[in-house]
């Protein structure tokens, strides 16, 4: 309708921010400021990407519902891309409410994903795979059915779903390719590699190997009595018992599950559970302690039998016994298994689950975060950690034009 | 002022491969509209499309009597419908522009969020004279001498004459909601042409009868 406005959406659409700024550099109209708002989105610009957005929001007229709520969804997908989630989800719902009303199916759905990936991020996969489920992929665009198999991928890399995740990535690779998005098909890239890449150690009849995703994923129907020390939890094909928030009984059990069938003296024992340099009779006896607490925790799984020098694993039925580890061990291991369970934690829970002082606990995760191992969600008390890899969306900002009557 | 209901003739398309209809013109023929990438002739008896002129078309579209004039960014190309070659280029005024009409000698922008409509010279550009209005501006058409002007603000539409020189409303038609004009043309008697925007459609509407 408006020459400009128009020109300068075109070229957003073409992925061309800056012949869209040059359109609309001076303007402070309402879609001006929104497709301002929009192309510094594209050009990583996030902070000033969100006040533009936000004003043009404001400066659409009461009349304009449509425009105004597709702002609040660019908004949105703004703080989502710059891991700010602690948006109320109230005005995002009320957005997509307005866009059903109109008729405009594409931005609702467009905003319902918003949400999922959200639930995704902070790790409530179950919610997340409820709300997907509503929607049939088949109906919509290219770039938006990209975003719905990153989805679908990200819960099953979570989930340790290989086949699941393959299928969706070679799935979204494919859209991806139609929707001519770069950064939405650099995202699967990335995330492709990462699951082709090694993903876990495997130590078994004393040799060890790499596996990927997928090699861990047929491992959880083996029936092997399985030490995985990627996410501290034991199992074998019927039980499985998480000691994710029990650190120490976890090391005893790894390292009589590396030293499997062998014993493992008790000097080594208190030596990597108590990181303890003098042994003194209070170690054996809190040993004895804490060997009693192993006992109980893997009743269903395993026996451990006192041996003349130590202990030793003895799982029922005579099954093999295998240890699963990271591809590097890392240190502040204790931090990534804890998050290893894919959900988002605030430090002052890791401290609590580890034992640790806050202040420890915090070290680990600024260095670990400096390494790109871990990410934080949110600001303040509300922050939340978390490992990658799952999709990211980091760049591939799918804003809807806010004009109106498009 | 005058208030109806529009009342739609006809409605045509959405046309293959056509996002969006922004401007929309006639030279007693065909109406010509603006498709985004292409300049699009469609025959308004049978519906069909059975031209199209590569050439950049972002809104308001016109015709003189022998050239279309098409507005874009801030140019306006004068086309030659025959060959579709591109003639002049005019500078439109600056911020761009929504509708565009021919009458008088003179080219008729329209402004869309500026509410406005110029009056500018057809060979320089120059802005001779500029028209206030109370709503968002699109389409503008000229027809025995009544200035009509398309409006589109949210979900509220209408197409309404007004008086050239004041810019005073003088007769309202309404839109039924969710049904944007985008750009507007008379047929030179009883019907206007109204793009429909992102609907991709043209429709047809009555002009009030003069008694």
């Amino acid at each position: 309708m408006d020459s400009l406005i128009t020109a300068a959406a075109r070229a957003l659409a073409a992925g061309d921010p800056l012949c869209a700024l040059n359109w609309v550099a001076l303007r402070e109209d309402a879609p001006a400021l929104a497709l301002r708002g929009i192309a510094m989105a594209q050009l990583g610009e996030l902070d000033r990407a969100r006040v533009l957005v936000r004003r043009a929001a404001r400066a659409f007229g009461p009349k304009e519902a449509v425009a105004r709520a597709k702002c609040i969804v660019a908004e949105t997908e703004i703080a989502l891309a710059s891991r700010d989630l602690s948006w109320p989800a109230a005005p995002l719902d009320a957005a997509r409410v307005t866009l059903e009303q109109h008729g405009d199916r594409l931005n609702a759905a467009h905003a319902r994903y918003l949400e999922i990936r959200r639930l995704l991020l902070i790790g409530h996969l179950d919610e997340a795979e409820f709300t997907l489920a509503e929607f049939d992929p088949d109906l919509f665009p290219p770039a938006l059915r990209t975003a719905h198999e990153l989805v679908v991928a990200g819960i099953a890399i979570r989930r340790l779903h290989a086949k699941t995740a393959l299928a969706a990535l070679a799935r979204a690779q494919q859209v991806a390719h139609r929707a001519a998005i770069p950064a939405l098909t650099a995202e699967v890239e990335n995330v492709s590699r990462t699951l082709n890449a090694p993903a876990a150690r495997l130590l078994a009849n004393g040799k060890e190997r790499m596996l990927r995703l997928e090699d861990v994923e047929a491992l959880q129907t083996s029936n092997a009595f399985l030490v995985d020390a990627c996410s501290h939890a034991v199992r074998d094909e019927h039980n499985a018992v998480s000691l994710a928030k029990r650190p120490v009984l976890f090391v005893l059990v790894r390292a009589l599950g590396e030293a499997w069938p062998a014993d493992v003296p008790r000097d080594t024992l208190i030596a990597v559970a108590f990181r303890a340099k003098f042994i003194d009779e209070s170690h054996r006896a809190r040993l004895r302690v804490e060997i009693g607490r192993l006992r109980k925790a893997l009743r269903a799984l395993a026996k451990i039998t006192a041996t003349r020098r130590g202990f030793s694993l003895l799982p029922h039925d005579k099954r093999l016994v295998m240890v699963l580890k990271r591809p590097v061990d890392e240190r502040y291991g204790a931090v990534l298994a804890l998050l290893a369970d894919g959900q988002s934690w605030s430090s002052s829970s890791l401290a609590l689950a580890l034992g640790a002082s806050q202040r420890t606990v915090q070290r680990a995760l600024d260095t670990l975060a400096a390494n790109g191992k871990v990410q934080s969600l949110g600001h303040g008390r509300a922050r939340r950690w978390m490992t990658p890899p799952i999709p990211g969306f980091t760049t591939a900002l799918l804003l809807p034009t806010p004009l109106p009557g498009d | 002022m005058k208030r109806s209901s529009a009342e739609i003739v006809r409605e045509y398309g959405p046309f293959p491969g056509v996002e969006q209809v922004g401007g929309v013109s006639f030279d007693g023929q065909c109406v010509w509209f603006a498709a985004g990438d292409t300049l699009q002739a469609m025959d308004p008896v049978s519906g069909k499309t059975v031209q199209s002129i590569d050439v950049p078309a972002h809104a308001g579209t016109a015709f003189d009597g022998q050239y279309l004039y098409q507005l874009a960014d801030e140019r306006i190309r004068k086309v030659d419908p025959k060959t579709g070659q591109v003639l002049a280029t005019i500078p439109g005024p600056p911020g761009g522009g929504s509708g565009l009409a021919w009458a008088e000698g003179s080219l008729w922008v329209g402004q869309y969020r500026n509410r406005k409509i110029h009056q500018i010279d057809a060979e320089t550009g120059a802005i001779l004279r500029t028209i206030e209005c109370s709503r968002f501006v699109t389409g503008v058409t000229w027809v025995d001498g009544e200035l009509w002007h398309g409006t589109w603000e949210g979900d509220e539409s209408d197409v309404r004459h007004i008086d050239p020189q004041t810019g005073e409303v003088l007769e309202r038609l309404e839109m039924p909601p969710g049904t944007g004009v985008s750009g507007l043309e008379s047929n030179g008697s009883d019907q206007f042409f109204c793009g429909g925007g992102g609907s991709g459609k043209i429709r047809a509407i009555r002009r009030p009868k003069r008694v």
